[in-house]
C-alpha cells in the first residue's frame, strides 16, 4: 500500500494498482497541479503528443530518439507530458504569445509611469509555428485571450499601443487585425468614405489634398535623407568590408562632429566679434605666395587665424583698455565686449564641453559593449554573432567565412593552451623574448623623441634657416617620417615574439604606436613652451606655435596621402602584376585610427594659439574620408583578423579621451597658468599669465558694487581654493568605490543564480526519468496483461482447429 | 521579372505600416517598389505573393548562409506576401528592439524546430557558417561542447530560449550583426 500521505484528496483509486509501487495517480495526490495537468493534456493533446513522436522519429531518422541522455525510446504518455511542459506548449501556440503580451499590458497599466519596454525581463517563449486557428484545438481559449488583449490595448495611449504592437513577434497581418480591433470607434470613422454624393466628393477632394501634401512631405524627407552625409557610401563599405572597417569611418564622422562643435563656439564668440571690429594692422599686408598653404606664415599671419591678431581691448568701446580700472562710457547703442576675457573663457568653455561630450560618449559606448560576466561565453558569441548579416557580396562573404574559421580555430587553440600550460622553461623563455621586444620598442620610441629634440635644437641654433620659409617645413617633415616609419619597425620586431592570443597582439601594437606618438608629441610640447618662448622674446611666440601646429597638420595630411598612394595603390599594382598574387593589401584599421587621433591631438593643442585650426582639421578630415574610401574600394580588402566592432569603438573613444584629450588639456592648462604671454601681440599682452585676465575681471566686478559680489566670492573660495577641489575629488572617489562594490555584488548574485538554475535542471531531469520509468512499467504491465488474455483467447481456437482437422 | 500595375500605396496603409513596423516611410516605399518588380504581372500588390526562391535570391539575402531558414521563418505556407516581406525587413532593420531580434534569431537557428537549439542545430549552424564540410569531427564536437558549457545553464544539453537570450544579451555584437538592408535605396 502507498506510504502515508501528507493530505488526503478524494481521488478514486484504480483497482489494479493495489499492492504495487506508486503510480502517477498516487503521486498526484501529493501534487494536485500535476494531476490537473495530466488530465487536461490527456484529453486535449493526445493528437499533439503523437504528432511530436512522429516528427521526432522523422527528424532523427533511424537512430534512437533521445531527448534526455540515459533513455532510449520514450512512451507516448511521457511524450505527452513532455509536450505539455510550459517551456514547450506556450511556444507552439499563438495564444500563448497573446496571453504573454496581455500580461505585459496589464503590468503596464498598473504602473503609473511609462516603462522602458526594452528593459522588460523576458520569460518569453519561442513561437515555433503559427498554426491556423481552425486546426488549433485551443482556438476558443485563444480568442478569449485575444479579446482580453484587445481590451487592454484599448486602454493604452496610441503611441504606447503602437510601440507594443511593433515589438510583438507576430506576423504583420495579425498585428493589423489587433490594431484594427483595438482602435476606438472615433478613429474608425476617420477612414470611412463619405456617404451620399456631395459628401463623397468632399471626402475625395480632402483625401486628394492630403495625399498631395503627403507626397510633398515624402519628397522633402527623401531629400533630407540624401543630404545626410555619406549614408550610401557607408552602407556600401559596410556591405563590402564588414563592421570593423565601417567603425573607422564612423569614428571619422565622430571627430568631424567634435570639430564642428568647437569651431561653432570659436567663430561665434571670438572670431565673429574680432572680424566685426578689426584692429589696426601693424604694417602693410605681405603678398600672398602659394607657400602659405603649407607653412601657414606669410599673408596668413595677421588674420583672425592666429592669436596675435586679436586685440587686448574691450571692443565697441572707444576709450583705452579697461584693465587700468578707469571708467569708460560705452558707445551709444553698443555692447562692450571684453576681448581677453572672451578669448580665455571661450577656449576654456569649449574644452570643458568637449570633455563632457567625450566622457559621456565613452561611458555610453562602454556601457553598451561590456556586461558583467561577459568575458566568458566567447564561443557562443562567436558562433551566433560573428556572421555579419549586412554583408552582401560574394567575395566579402567568402572572406568572412575564412575569418570565422580562423577565429574558431584560434579560440580552440587558446583554450587548449590555457589548459595545458607550458613548462617553466618555456614560460621563462617566452617572458624573456617579450621583455626584449618591449625594451626594443620603448627604445625606438625614446630614440625618436631624442632625435626630434636634437633636430629641434639644431633648428633653433641655426639662424640662417630661420630666414627661409621653406626651412620651416623640415621639422614637421622629419617628425612625420618618424611617425610613419617607427610603427613599421615595431611591427617587424613584434613578429619575433610569440603571442597566444591574436587579439592581444593587436592591442599591444596599438599601445606601442601610441607610446611612440606620445613621446614625440611630449618632446615637441617641451620644445614649444619651454624653448621657443625663451628664444622668441620680443616677438610673437604664440603666432609661431600656432603656425607650427598648422604646418604639422598639413604635413601629416600630405604624408598620409603619400602613404595611401604607396602603401595601398602601388602595392596592389605590384602584387597583382609582378608577383601575380590575388591578395590585395589589408586595410590596417589600428594604424589609420591612431593617425586620426594624432591629428585631432594636434588640433586640440593648437586651438589656443590658432582659433581657426578646427576649420583646417574639418577640411582635412573631409578630404581624408574621400581619399580613404576611394583607396579602400579600389585597392584593399578587409583585415584578416576579425575585430569585435563594438569593442573597437569603445577603445577608439577611450584612446581619444585619455592620452589625446587629457594631454592637450594639460598643455592648455600649463600655457594658460604658467607661461608669460608675449608683450607685443595678442589679447593678453600686458598680463603676466593668461589667467590674469580672469582675475582682473573679478577685481573689476568687486569694484562694481554689491549686486554681483557673489561672483568674486565664488571665484575666491571655490575656484582658487584647493580645499574645494579636494572635496570634490574625494566625493568622486567614494562614488566610484561604491559602484565597484555594487558590481562585485552583482557578480556574486549571478553566480548563485547560475547554480540555482543548474540545480533546477537536474531536478527536471530526475523527475522526467522517474516519470518515464513509471510509465514504462505501466506499459509493460499492460502489455503482459494483454498478452495473457490473448493467450487465453488463442488456445480454444487452436483446439477447435485441431478438433476440426 | 514581371511588371505589376503600378498601384500607388494608399496613404492609410503607409501610415499603418509605418506605425506597426520599425521601418521609415521611405524604406517601406522602397520595399514596395522592389516587391512590385518581382511579383507576377497584373496583380495587386496586396494579393501578389513571392516564392521562397525569389526572396532567397534578393541581393540582401543571396550570400547569407541562413537564407533558407530566414525564408522559412518569415513566410506563411511557403509564400511571401507583401506584409511578410515588410515584417522580415522590420525585424532586420536598425531600429528594431533587441527582444524582437533575439526571438527571431532563435527561430532561425532552431533548424529542427523543436523549440530548443540542441547539439545537432549547433553543428549545422557551424557548418553553414563555414560553408564547408571539411571541418574535422573533433573540432566540431569540441566547439559544440564549448558553446553548450558556456550557455547551457540547466545542463540539459540544449539551449532554451531563455538561455539563448541570456547569452545574446551579454554580447552587443548581436545587435550590430543581425541587421540587413533590404531596400535598394
Amino acid at each position: 500500500m502507498a506510504q502515508p500521505l501528507a493530505f488526503i484528496l478524494d481521488v478514486p483509486e484504480t483497482p489494479g494498482d493495489q499492492g504495487r509501487d506508486l503510480s502517477p495517480y498516487d503521486e498526484s495526490e501529493v501534487h494536485d497541479s500535476f494531476q490537473q495537468l495530466i488530465q487536461e493534456q490527456s484529453q486535449c493533446t493526445a493528437q499533439e503528443g503523437l504528432e511530436l513522436q512522429q516528427r521526432e522519429r522523422e527528424v532523427t531518422g533511424s537512430s534512437q530518439q533521445t531527448l534526455w541522455r540515459p533513455e532510449g525510446t520514450q512512451s507516448t504518455a511521457t511524450l505527452r507530458i513532455l509536450a505539455s511542459m510550459p517551456s514547450r506548449t506556450i511556444g507552439r501556440s499563438r495564444g500563448a504569445i497573446i496571453s504573454q503580451y496581455y500580461n505585459r499590458t496589464v503590468q503596464l497599466r498598473r504602473r503609473s509611469s511609462r516603462p522602458l519596454l526594452g528593459n522588460f525581463v523576458h520569460s518569453a517563449r519561442p513561437s515555433l509555428r503559427l498554426y491556423d486557428l481552425e486546426l488549433d484545438p485551443t482556438a476558443r481559449e485563444e480568442e478569449e485571450k485575444q479579446s482580453l488583449l484587445v481590451k487592454e490595448l484599448q486602454s493604452l495611449a496610441v503611441a504606447q499601443r503602437d510601440h507594443m504592437l511593433r515589438g510583438m513577434p507576430l506576423s504583420l497581418a495579425e498585428k493589423r487585425s489587433l490594431r484594427e480591433k483595438s482602435r476606438t470607434p472615433r478613429g474608425k470613422w476617420r477612414g470611412q468614405p463619405g456617404s451620399g454624393g456631395v459628401c463623397s466628393c468632399c471626402g475625395r477632394l480632402r483625401y486628394a489634398c492630403v495625399l498631395a501634401l503627403h507626397s510633398l512631405g515624402l519628397v522633402l524627407l527623401s531629400a533630407l535623407q540624401a543630404l545626410m552625409p555619406w549614408r550610401y557610401a557607408l552602407k556600401r563599405i559596410g556591405g563590402q568590408f564588414g563592421s570593423s572597417v565601417l567603425s573607422y569611418f564612423l569614428f571619422l564622422k565622430t571627430l568631424l562632429a567634435f570639430n564642428a562643435l568647437l569651431l561653432l563656439l570659436l567663430v561665434a564668440f571670438i572670431m565673429g566679434p574680432q572680424v566685426a571690429f578689426p584692429p589696426a594692422l601693424p604694417g602693410p599686408a605681405p603678398v600672398c605666395t602659394g607657400l602659405e598653404l603649407l607653412t601657414g606664415a606669410g599673408c596668413f599671419t595677421h588674420t583672425v587665424m592666429y592669436y596675435g591678431h586679436y586685440s587686448n581691448a574691450t571692443l565697441n568701446q572707444p576709450c583705452g583698455s579697461p584693465l587700468d580700472g578707469s571708467q569708460c562710457t560705452p558707445r551709444v547703442g553698443g555692447l562692450p565686449y571684453n576681448m581677453p576675457l572672451a578669448y580665455l573663457s571661450t577656449v576654456g568653455v569649449s574644452f570643458f564641453i568637449t570633455c563632457i561630450t567625450l566622457v559621456y560618449s565613452m561611458a555610453h559606448s562602454f556601457g553598451e559593449s561590456y556586461r558583467v560576466g561577459s568575458t566568458s561565453g566567447i564561443h557562443a558569441i562567436t558562433v551566433f554573432c560573428s556572421w555579419d548579416y549586412k554583408v552582401t557580396q560574394k567575395r566579402a562573404s567568402r572572406l568572412q567565412q575564412d575569418n570565422i574559421r580562423t577565429r574558431l580555430k584560434e579560440l580552440l587553440a587558446e583554450w587548449q593552451l590555457r589548459h595545458s600550460p607550458r613548462s617553466v622553461c618555456g614560460r621563462l623563455r617566452q617572458a624573456a623574448v617579450l621583455g626584449l621586444v618591449w625594451l626594443l620598442c620603448l627604445g625606438t620610441a625614446l630614440g625618436c623623441a631624442v632625435a626630434v629634440h636634437v633636430f629641434s635644437e639644431f633648428m633653433i641654433q641655426s639662424p640662417e634657416a630661420v630666414g627661409q620659409e621653406a626651412a620651416l617645413l623640415v621639422l614637421p617633415l622629419v617628425v612625420g617620417l618618424l611617425n610613419l616609419g617607427a610603427p613599421y619597425l615595431c611591427r617587424v620586431l613584434a613578429a619575433l615574439e610569440p603571442h597566444d592570443s591574436p587579439v592581444l597582439e593587436v592591442y599591444v601594437a596599438i599601445c606601442r604606436n601610441l607610446i611612440l606618438k606620445l613621446a614625440i608629441l611630449g618632446t615637441l610640447c617641451y620644445h614649444w613652451l619651454g624653448r621657443r618662448v625663451g628664444v622668441l622674446q620680443g616677438q610673437c611666440w604664440e603666432d609661431f606655435v600656432g603656425q607650427e601646429l598648422y604646418r604639422f597638420l598639413v604635413m601629416d595630411f600630405v604624408l598620409m596621402l603619400l602613404d595611401t598612394l604607396f602603401g595601398e595603390l602601388v602595392w596592389r599594382i605590384i602584387s597583382e602584376k609582378k608577383l601575380k598574387r590575388r591578395r590585395k593589401p589589408e586595410f590596417d584599421i589600428a594604424r589609420n585610427v591612431l593617425e586620426l587621433i594624432y591629428g585631432q591631438t594636434l588640433t586640440w593643442l593648437g586651438v589656443l594659439f590658432s582659433p581657426l585650426l578646427p576649420a583646417v582639421q574639418i577640411i582635412k578630415l573631409l578630404l581624408v574620408f574621400y581619399v580613404k574610401k576611394t583607396s579602400l574600394l579600389a585597392n584593399c580588402q578587409a583585415p584578416r583578423r576579425p575585430w569585435l566592432a563594438s569593442h573597437m569603438s569603445t577603445v577608439f573613444l577611450t584612446l581619444l579621451c585619455f592620452p589625446a584629450f587629457l594631454g592637450a588639456a594639460v598643455f592648455l592648462c600649463y600655457a594658460v597658468w604658467q607661461v608669460k604671454p608675449s608683450s607685443t601681440c595678442g589679447p593678453f599682452r600686458t598680463l603676466d599669465t593668461m589667467y590674469e585676465a580672469g582675475r582682473v575681471w573679478v577685481r573689476h566686478l568687486e569694484a562694481a558694487g554689491p549686486r554681483v559680489s557673489w561672483l568674486p566670492w565664488v571665484h575666491r573660495y571655490l575656484g582658487e581654493n584647493t580645499f574645494f577641489v579636494f572635496l570634490v575629488s574625494a566625493l568622486l572617489l567614494a562614488v566610484i568605490y561604491l559602484n565597484i562594490q555594487v558590481v562585485r555584488g552583482q557578480r556574486k548574485v549571478i553566480c548563485l543564480l547560475k547554480e540555482q538554475i543548474s540545480n533546477e535542471g537536474e531536478d527536471k531531469i530526475f523527475l522526467i526519468n522517474k516519470l518515464h520509468s513509471i510509465y514504462e512499467r505501466k506499459e509493460r504491465e499492460e502489455r503482459s496483461r494483454v498478452g495473457t488474455t490473448e493467450e487465453a483467447a488463442a488456445p480454444p481456437a487452436l483446439l477447435t482447429d485441431e478438433q476440426d482437422a | 521579372m514581371g511588371q505589376c500595375l503600378r498601384y500607388q500605396m494608399h496613404w492609410e496603409d503607409l501610415e499603418e505600416y509605418q506605425a506597426l513596423t520599425f521601418l521609415t516611410r521611405n524604406e517601406i516605399l522602397c520595399i514596395h517598389d522592389t516587391f512590385l518588380k518581382l511579383c507576377p504581372p497584373g496583380k495587386y500588390y496586396k494579393e501578389a505573393t513571392l516564392t521562397m526562391d525569389q526572396v532567397s535570391s534578393l541581393p540582401a539575402l543571396r550570400v547569407n548562409p541562413f537564407r533558407d531558414r530566414i525564408c522559412r521563418v518569415f513566410s506563411h505556407k511557403g509564400v511571401f506576401s507583401f506584409e511578410d516581406v515588410l515584417g522580415m525587413a522590420s525585424v532586420f532593420s536598425e531600429q528594431a528592439c533587441p527582444s524582437l531580434k533575439i526571438e527571431y534569431a532563435f527561430r532561425i537557428y532552431d533548424f529542427n524546430e523543436n523549440g530548443f537549439i540542441d547539439e545537432e542545430d549547433l553543428q549545422r549552424i557551424i557548418l553553414r557558417l563555414l560553408n564547408s564540410d571539411d571541418m574535422s569531427e573533433d573540432l566540431l564536437m569540441d566547439l559544440t561542447n564549448h558553446v553548450l558549457s558556456e550557455s547551457d545553464l540547466d545542463n540539459d544539453n540544449m539551449l532554451s530560449f531563455s538561455e539563448f537570450e541570456h547569452a545574446m544579451a551579454k554580447s552587443p555584437d548581436f545587435m550590430n550583426s543581425f541587421r540587413i538592408h533590404f531596400w535598394g535605396c
